[in-house]
């Protein structure tokens, strides 16, 4: 390699110094851009008395969104966000279609046509003292 | 005749096979009438809009049935909106099938795309202001695409949403980005544009040697033929506000609520097309930043167009280009039409 003159040298420098402020520039404003203002949605739902959901029904829950399902075996309850982008499903013939891209499942969540890839994700249900019925979306 | 400024920011005298409408289709001008329009009617529609949930969809309700000409004024910001996209597809459509994006041209066909890119996002941004019903699965959508980018979604979603998902924080993001960050940019972007028309010699003509057409036009005949296009624009836009107004629907409840319209708007429907048939980061990012690279690549990598064949439609020496430009062209209308389509 050849000797580098002054003049190149310090185009390079100053170059390679506006190259660099630019990249800690862009870095700054992504993390600026991070911050969350709003806290995170709540990730538990007390949804009331057990006595309000008997054995056998199906109810829709919206602020989740989430079914929530009564059987002899007990609660338990399937996210109603589509797993492809997720927008909210709405209830179909045989289970649940999304209205954005098309996408149905099952009753159960099982994928029927796509182009959702993966089932409806289970939401565990639990039973406080008091009998009321409290859904989390995590765990 | 005394040049007053309009007259004044124009070349004294253009070649005359620079300005004809059967040529230049008046795409360029037109579009920067409408984003004259599209600033002063938004800067009004800035003394009644408010960036918040609860009030953004009421906001505009008052500023549509209550405020005195509101109705009037959203509807020519939304029409000039859409009609900023339509010309500006005709503009770049002129500029592929004659060939214009010849050197010394390229680089300004780049800044002409970029345009053309923030256009779409400041409509995006715009439409999402709504903050209604109508508006609740496009926004919800369009953020989750970002995250299904690998490596950097997650970031680039908190950027864009500010929190876990869409609510107060994402609607004053879309609001700073739509009237000033893309706006701004958008104003930078056009002037250098402009220049760069200046700078590399006006609209693509043949050289003095090769032309066939000596004659010349003043700017006093060049300001004329653009007031007229003016006019003719804002007669369309007039009109199109009077009989047929932005769409608007009841305040959004709840982000996750079940709301009646699903369909993406008009110029994103050909994505929400592709989106039905799969993995939503190969056809919501990928496929639609591979059009924009081989957009991009249309001067760099085509067979460049002849000099001689400048200044006229369809020349043969850029056929290639031509062609690929078509096929995005039919295929975007295509999926659109699908996309109408109701599944059955």
């Amino acid at each position: 390699m050849t000797e580098l003159s002054r003049r190149d040298f310090l185009k390079l420098a100053s170059q390679g110094l506006l190259a660099v402020s630019g990249l800690l520039g862009l870095g700054m404003i992504a993390r600026f851009l991070g911050y969350q203002t709003d806290p995170p949605p709540p990730t538990e739902f007390d949804l009331g008395p057990a006595a309000g959901y008997p054995v056998g029904t199906r109810t829709p829950v919206p602020q989740v969104p989430a079914l929530l399902i009564h059987t002899e075996a007990g609660f338990s309850a399937l996210s109603l966000a589509c797993t492809h982008l997720g927008c909210t499903l709405e209830p179909a013939a045989d289970g649940f279609a999304c209205p954005c891209h098309g996408s149905r499942f099952d009753a159960d969540g099982k994928v029927t046509h796509g182009p959702a890839a993966k089932a409806l994700i289970p939401l565990r249900v639990e039973q406080d003292d008091q009998g009321r019925v409290i859904l989390y979306t995590e765990g | 005749m005394r040049p007053n400024f309009f007259h004044h920011i124009h070349p004294p005298t253009i070649p005359a096979a620079q300005a004809r409408w059967r040529y230049t289709l008046g795409a360029g001008g037109t579009a920067v009438f409408l984003t004259l329009v599209l600033v002063a009617t938004g800067a009004l529609e800035m003394f009644y809009y408010i960036p918040t949930p609860a009030e953004a969809a009421l906001s505009i309700q008052t500023l549509s049935y209550a405020v005195p000409f509101g109705g009037l004024l959203r509807n020519l910001h939304f029409w000039a909106a859409q009609l900023l996209l339509v010309v500006s597809a005709a503009h770049l459509v002129r500029i592929v099938f004659t060939g214009a994006y010849a050197p010394p041209r390229r680089f300004n066909y780049l800044l002409g795309l970029a345009l053309f890119v923030l256009a779409i996002l400041l409509d995006f941004t715009g439409y999402v202001l709504r903050w209604d019903v109508g508006i609740q699965w496009a926004l919800v959508v369009g953020t989750n695409l970002l995250k299904s980018i690998p490596g950097v979604g997650n970031a680039l979603y908190a950027a864009a949403v500010g929190g876990s998902q869409p609510g107060p924080a994402t609607l004053i993001r879309f609001y700073s980005w739509h009237v000033f960050g893309l706006a701004l940019l958008a104003a930078i972007v056009t002037v250098w544009h402009a220049f760069r028309v200046r700078r590399d010699g006006g609209a693509a003509v043949p050289t003095p040697d090769l032309r066939t057409d000596p004659g010349r036009i003043s700017r006093f005949e060049l300001v004329r033929r653009e007031a007229l296009a003016m006019v003719f624009t804002g007669a369309a836009l007039l009109l199109l506000s009077a009989f047929f107004p932005a769409p608007i629907a009841p305040a959004m409840t709840g982000i996750t609520a079940l709301s009646g319209d699903a369909r993406a708007p008009w110029f994103f429907l050909w994505v929400q097309q592709m989106l039905e048939w799969g993995d939503p980061f190969v056809w919501g990012v990928l496929v639609p930043l591979l059009v924009l690279i081989v957009l991009a690549l249309i001067p760099y990598v085509f067979p460049q167009p002849a000099r001689h064949e400048l200044g006229r439609w369809f020349p043969r020496s850029n056929r290639l280009a031509q062609a690929a430009l078509a096929v995005i062209a039919l295929v975007f209308l295509l999926f659109t039409l699908l996309a109408l389509i109701p599944a059955a």
